[in-house]
């Protein structure tokens, strides 16, 4: 029988009033949370509105984040490089500041991170007209290696083919991989010096062997040990012991913050999201307000204090990874509500207060505001939930009931969509393969559509051994097979080539602050992504219910397809191509689960695209369902813009039916945008109606949903006039942006993207 | 039996309550200007589907249907393709599908006993207020035919609500006194009513003209400016509420409009009277009345001769008169769900009916019709509660006669009271301020201990019902909603004119 740390005067003195478990006897804070709080069912009656002094806070913190939109310039600390203790402590306003920490010592000050690679580093302060101090990249350059060099000294021929064709786009082998999420309550609860008892303990235990993945392991324990060490020493510049464990609600709010502002100074992960901590804290504001100590008014500022602080992490990215990703996204996700393993619901009134500072602190892509929806969470939280969505646009949705099953009730989402448990798991991010490019080299013979050799002017051969299609019109069963062959030999080399990646990332950029805030052994995800599905389900159903007739270059190569009758579209609730789509979907996750991951990762998949779908859109040739060359994708798991014939719900439930547990098991997203006067007759109607239209989604166990409620007139002034709407924020693909942030093209995509407006 | 579809809309959010799977069906016999279907137009479009269609579809839809939510067949004009609406409702029906016909009333007479029962919500498009506007508007010559419709409902079997709504074009009814003329004509149903709506003319459907190659009547108007529309539906639900509380005042003030129809029928005879008046006092009702008062109670009723076919009373009646069968037979009946008229009693010489109606003031549920020609004694309710009401002889008369109907008029009472939403809320909400009520500067405050799902059993309704009511009359500026507990009285007037 372990100890019980109650027995500990620092324990005993932060831990008083709270029920102990076996969370009091070695690190456990999801049955600390199981066993201390309490769920609320009432409805939003309760909330405050901001104080004084927080509105005058944010209005500061506003004003600097409108003139960085607004000038498109960036600072940045030019100094000195990224770390968890590297900056002396900054503050916004600090007598007004009840929660502090900065990244660096000035608001919006952006760190340099050479870790990943210093050549996006020097293009993105280049972007910006900025250099670093004289001699300091290059000392670096000189006796550092970078992540990013690793994987390119270890990157075969074939991988760097199949990345320069986009075929395989977005990997994280220049920049942070992100998605995963130290389990930052753990600062709050026990105190830095108590987890760095227990890491040594765990060095100490892990000492008889000496394989490389021991030897492995204990070098990443010592790093994270000093990564302990390093987040103690950057609290106490701010005046902070956060050694003990936190004493009330301020202080775990504080202390909590702190480990997750140990992140985002050591990373420039692409997602550094935050976890699901609104149960947590509110055990601790429970408390606070049971003995007097605060009133709500408190416990509301306390949690818009936080959420300002979150709305402030930047990264120095170059402008075109801020083009690809639309805006500045950050993805500092929260994951709020869902339901226990014993059926309790996880709403507390501290979710509500999350969800409140849409409206005290006014809309904002950040944090990344994740509803965790289940059949069982209180009514009331729902239509609470709907009516945020209705007012901010700054909501998005996923079924608990799918993941508790496969992630226990202690899971939060990282960036948009995938799941892990906190503190005991974590994922190699991989983006995404382009499967409509994927389908025409079935067609192309391996051939890439677009790319020709610079010299010789020829097409590129990418793939090997597939056989060129030189039918009149295309034959289902031989474009299948072939798409088959093509789906197998890109699994492989797409598992490989992640492999790669992450070797080299754990090697050169390793999350020390991160992994020092999860348990010692770790189970690992490593997640895939599929982009173009609706297009490949809506072609291979052209090609088996219509009649295509590729048009080919002198080359052979179909550059464009006549499509003659009709055929069915993914989207409209039509299982003759629903199945396609799943089928296609079902392939490749099997043809990824055949070649082994780095690091016995278990294979995931997601259907997500980011806004990379504009991307993908103008590096992909004609498709047979009609889409022209360059046209965009649908973000996600969309359907493919005008495909529904019969509104929105056909379309939800074809997204419905794709398959999570076992296949996308990292996420499907969808997007789903509507008027306001399509959405009901008046506000209440509108509430109701989004709600049960959210119901019935995920009854059929559909994953997800980002809900945007605006009018397009609305977004076509904002377009032109931008100074209107300083902080419009519409969801896009598992996140937020700030409207005006994104690239004209971008504006436009979202414009003409299907819009519900039946009236 | 197959039916021609035009297209499904499986997200329709303002077609009838919550969310509906709205089928458009092919065929209308209007052409109104403004038409946005004029795809729908031909009978002959369209695609082929069959009523087991129907129902599988709206099963892939039912988990989004909520409280409220369901099918609703739209068009066109649903009621053009009689007997495929019919099957279709007949089939969600049996599964326990909430439905409504968004119409204009255009079908045919002999359709509507089997269609209307299976109806929860009609909603109605009332096209114009006059029969030469409607004309002008239709093409068709059909306004009068539509009051028929209107003024049938009931008896038609129709047990729902009613939502009525009204195109509004710029230049024709954009004014008040349109409005008035439009509550006017839902006088006959005013009691179903649950929503009134005005629905802003727009030219979104102009383009499909274009492409059809057919000629837009109303070229060159504008849309109709949303914000007005807005605030002349907000008066006409004021002018709706307001008529509600005057008939009822009226009714209770005076019912000589009742009594002139049975004047007229009145038994001119002298000496016929004075037989049925000797005959009278023979009857037990009026052993228990005082001597002296014999007169007076003689004075006071009225007979009346009816022909066989002719309605003595008619479901909704106000409860005002008791009726007694001095010669004749009457039969007392109502539609029931399948359109069938079941017969309750048929009523002789020497009985009586509507007794228990004015003992606890509630209208009259079933419709009286002549059997064949009667001679009937109306008693008015002045004059019963004068002399019969303290008669404990008379009252356990009445409520043995009454009793056997007691159980069907309580299952009826239900059935009504759900579809009276608006009613019932606003009883509600006057029965708390009558309670909680606090005076302040911005209105009546109410601070509610309940939450929406006790509001709602406290009134009978469903919580999403309750709650989208309290979301409609906020809408039409009645009330303000702060959080979920506070209610706040802005229009108790309004309020005032939904409760008997």
């Amino acid at each position: 029988m372990k100890k019980d740390m109650f027995e500990r005067t620092e324990m005993a003195e932060a831990w008083r009033g709270f029920k102990p478990g076996n969370w009091s006897r070695g690190i456990d804070v999801r049955d600390f949370i199981q066993q201390n709080y309490k769920p609320y069912d009432g409805d939003g009656s309760f909330l405050e509105g901001a104080s004084e002094r927080t509105k005058g806070l944010w209005n500061q913190v506003n004003e600097l984040i409108q003139e960085e939109v607004r000038s498109r310039t960036v600072r940045v600390d030019l100094k000195r490089f990224s770390g968890i203790d590297s900056f002396p402590p900054g503050y916004i306003d600090q007598e007004h500041e009840l929660i502090v920490g900065l990244q660096t010592d000035e608001p919006l000050k952006r760190m340099v991170n050479p870790y990943g690679g210093t050549r996006m580093v020097e293009n993105a302060l280049s972007a910006y007209g900025l250099s670093m101090e004289p001699g300091l990249l290059e000392q670096f350059n000189k006796y550092r290696k970078t992540h990013n060099q690793g994987v390119f000294d270890a990157y075969t021929k074939k991988m760097r083919t199949v990345r320069s064709a986009g075929l395989l786009t977005g990997l994280p082998d220049a920049y942070g991989r992100g998605r995963i999420i130290g389990d930052y309550r753990r600062v709050a609860l026990y105190g830095i010096d108590y987890l760095k008892e227990m890491r040594l303990k765990d060095k100490e235990n892990f000492s008889d062997s000496a394989t490389e993945e021991a030897i492995r392991l204990r070098e990443e324990f010592s790093e994270q040990i000093r990564a302990l060490d390093q987040m103690k020493a950057m609290a106490a510049r701010y005046g902070f012991d956060i050694g003990r464990p936190a004493r009330n609600g301020q202080e775990a709010v504080q202390w909590l913050y702190f480990g997750y502002l140990a992140a985002v100074k050591e990373n420039n992960g692409a997602a550094t999201s935050f976890g699901r901590n609104t149960a947590f804290l509110d055990i601790y504001l429970q408390r606070d307000l049971e003995k007097g100590l605060i009133d709500e008014k408190t416990a509301q500022e306390l949690i818009d204090q936080l959420v300002i602080k979150l709305r402030m992490v930047r990264h120095l990215r170059t402008p075109e990874y801020d083009e690809l990703f639309a805006g500045d996204p950050t993805w500092v996700t929260e994951s709020i509500g869902g339901v226990g393993e014993d059926g309790r619901h996880l709403v507390t009134k501290t979710a509500y207060r999350f969800l409140h500072t849409l409206e005290n602190l006014g809309t904002s892509p950040e944090p990344n505001m994740t509803v965790l929806w289940s059949k069982d969470l209180p009514r009331e939280f729902k239509e609470y939930c709907a009516e945020m969505s209705i007012k901010t646009a700054s909501i998005q949705y996923e079924n608990d009931d799918l993941m508790r099953p496969v992630y226990g009730d202690d899971y939060a989402i990282a960036c948009c969509v995938s799941a892990m448990r906190v503190g005991k798991e974590m994922q190699f991010f991989g983006a995404r393969a382009n499967l409509a490019k994927a389908l025409l080299y079935a067609i192309n013979g391996g051939r890439d559509e677009i790319w020709r050799d610079k010299e010789t002017g020829q097409p590129i051969t990418v793939l090997d051994g597939i056989e060129q299609n030189t039918q009149e019109l295309l034959d289902y069963e031989t474009v299948w097979e072939s798409f088959k062959a093509v789906l197998d030999q890109l699994a492989k080399i797409y598992v490989e080539t992640m492999n790669t990646i992450h070797y080299m990332h754990d090697k050169y950029a390793y999350e020390a602050g991160q992994m020092a805030l999860h348990d010692p052994h770790v189970h690992r995800y490593i997640a895939f992504g599929i982009a173009g599905l609706s297009i490949v389900a809506d072609s291979l159903s052209a090609i088996k219910y219509a009649k295509v007739r590729p048009i080919r270059d002198e080359f052979g190569l179909a550059v464009d397809f006549a499509t003659e009758g009709s055929f069915p579209r993914y989207g409209n609730d039509d299982d003759r191509v629903d199945r396609i789509a799943i089928e296609v979907n079902r392939c490749f996750m099997e043809a990824l689960r055949r070649t082994p991951a780095y690091r016995g990762a278990e294979h995931t998949l997601s259907l997500l695209t980011i806004t990379s779908n504009v991307a993908y859109g103008k590096k992909t040739g004609a498709t047979p369902d009609g889409r022209k060359y360059g046209e965009a994708f649908a973000p996600g798991a969309n359907p493919m813009n005008g495909a529904e014939q019969s509104g929105a719900l056909a379309a939800l439930n074809s997204v419905a039916k794709l398959p999570y547990t076992g296949v996308n098991q990292d996420g499907i997203s969808l997007t789903f945008s509507i008027i306001p006067a399509a959405l009901g007759k008046n506000a209440m109607d509108r509430v109701l109606n989004l709600t049960n239209i959210l119901e019935g989604y995920f009854g059929q166990r559909a994953f997800h949903i980002n809900v945007n409620v605006l009018d397009k007139e609305l977004l076509l002034d904002a377009m032109e006039r931008p100074e209107l709407y300083p902080n419009l924020t519409i969801r896009v693909s598992g996140y937020a942006v700030r409207f005006n942030q994104l690239s004209r093209e971008h504006q436009l995509d979202v414009i003409n993207r299907t819009f519900f407006e039946f009236v | 039996m197959k039916g021609r579809l035009q297209s499904i809309e499986t997200m329709g959010l303002l077609d009838g309550p919550g969310t509906r799977t709205i089928f458009f069906l092919q065929g209308c016999p209007l052409r109104c200007a403004y038409c946005h279907n004029p795809d729908a137009i031909s009978l002959q479009g369209g695609k082929e589907i069959m009523p087991e269609e129907v129902l599988e579809i709206a099963a892939r839809y039912k988990p989004y249907y909520g409280e409220e939510g369901g099918v609703t067949f739209s068009g066109g004009e649903p009621l053009l393709q009689a007997e495929f609406l019919h099957k279709c409702l007949e089939l969600l029906k049996q599964e326990g599908y909430n439905t409504c016909i968004d119409t204009s009333g255009m079908g045919n007479p002999e359709f509507l006993p089997r269609i209307l029962p299976l109806a929860d919500t009609l909603i109605i498009d009332v096209k114009a207020f006059d029969s030469e506007s409607f004309a002008n508007l239709t093409l068709t010559k059909g306004f009068a035919g539509y009051l028929e419709f209107l003024g049938n409902l009931e008896n038609y079997g129709f047990r729902g609500q009613v939502w009525a709504r009204h195109v509004m074009v710029p230049g024709y009814t954009d004014n008040e006194e349109s409005m008035r003329e439009f509550v006017q004509i839902l006088k006959p149903v005013s009691h179903l009513i649950d929503r009134i709506e005005i629905l802003p003319y727009h030219t979104a459907g102009v383009e499909k003209y274009r492409r059809l190659g057919m000629p837009y009547r109303l070229e060159g108007v504008e849309p109709m400016d949303k914000e007005r529309a807005k605030e002349l539906e907000i008066y006409a639900n004021k002018v709706f509420a307001e008529g509600l509380q005057q008939d009822r005042k009226k009714a209770k003030a005076s019912n000589e409009e009742k009594f002139k129809i049975l004047r007229d029928r009145q038994v001119v005879s002298k000496q016929e009277q004075a037989e049925m008046f000797a005959s009278l006092r023979e009857l037990p009702l009026l052993r228990e009345v005082a001597e002296e008062d014999v007169e007076a109670v003689l004075s006071e009723i009225i007979l009346s001769n009816f022909k066989a076919g002719d309605y003595i009373f008619r479901t909704g009646d106000a409860p005002d008169l008791m009726y007694l069968i001095y010669q004749g037979e009457m039969k007392i009946f109502y539609n029931t769900i399948d359109g069938e008229e079941q017969i309750f009693y048929i009523y002789r010489d020497g009985d009586f009916v509507g007794g228990l109606n004015l003992l606890v003031e509630t209208p009259y549920r079933y419709v009286g019709q002549a059997l064949t020609d009667c001679k009937v004694i109306a008693i008015p309710k002045a004059t019963f509660d004068k002399y019969f009401y303290d008669s404990s002889v008379i009252l356990r008369s009445v409520l043995t006669k009454s009793f056997e109907r007691i159980r069907w008029a309580e299952e009826l009472i239900q059935r009504l009271a759900t579809s009276n939403a608006s009613m019932k809320t606003a009883g509600l909400l006057l029965k708390l301020v009558k309670r909680i009520g606090v005076e302040t500067e911005e209105g009546i405050r109410l601070e509610l201990s309940m939450n929406r799902e006790e509001l709602g059993n406290y009134s009978g309704l469903r919580r999403e019902t309750i709650t989208r009511k309290l979301g409609q009359f906020k809408d039409l500026g009645y009330i303000d909603l702060v959080g979920n507990k506070v209610i706040i009285i802005k229009d108790l007037e309004a309020l005032e004119g939904y409760v008997l």
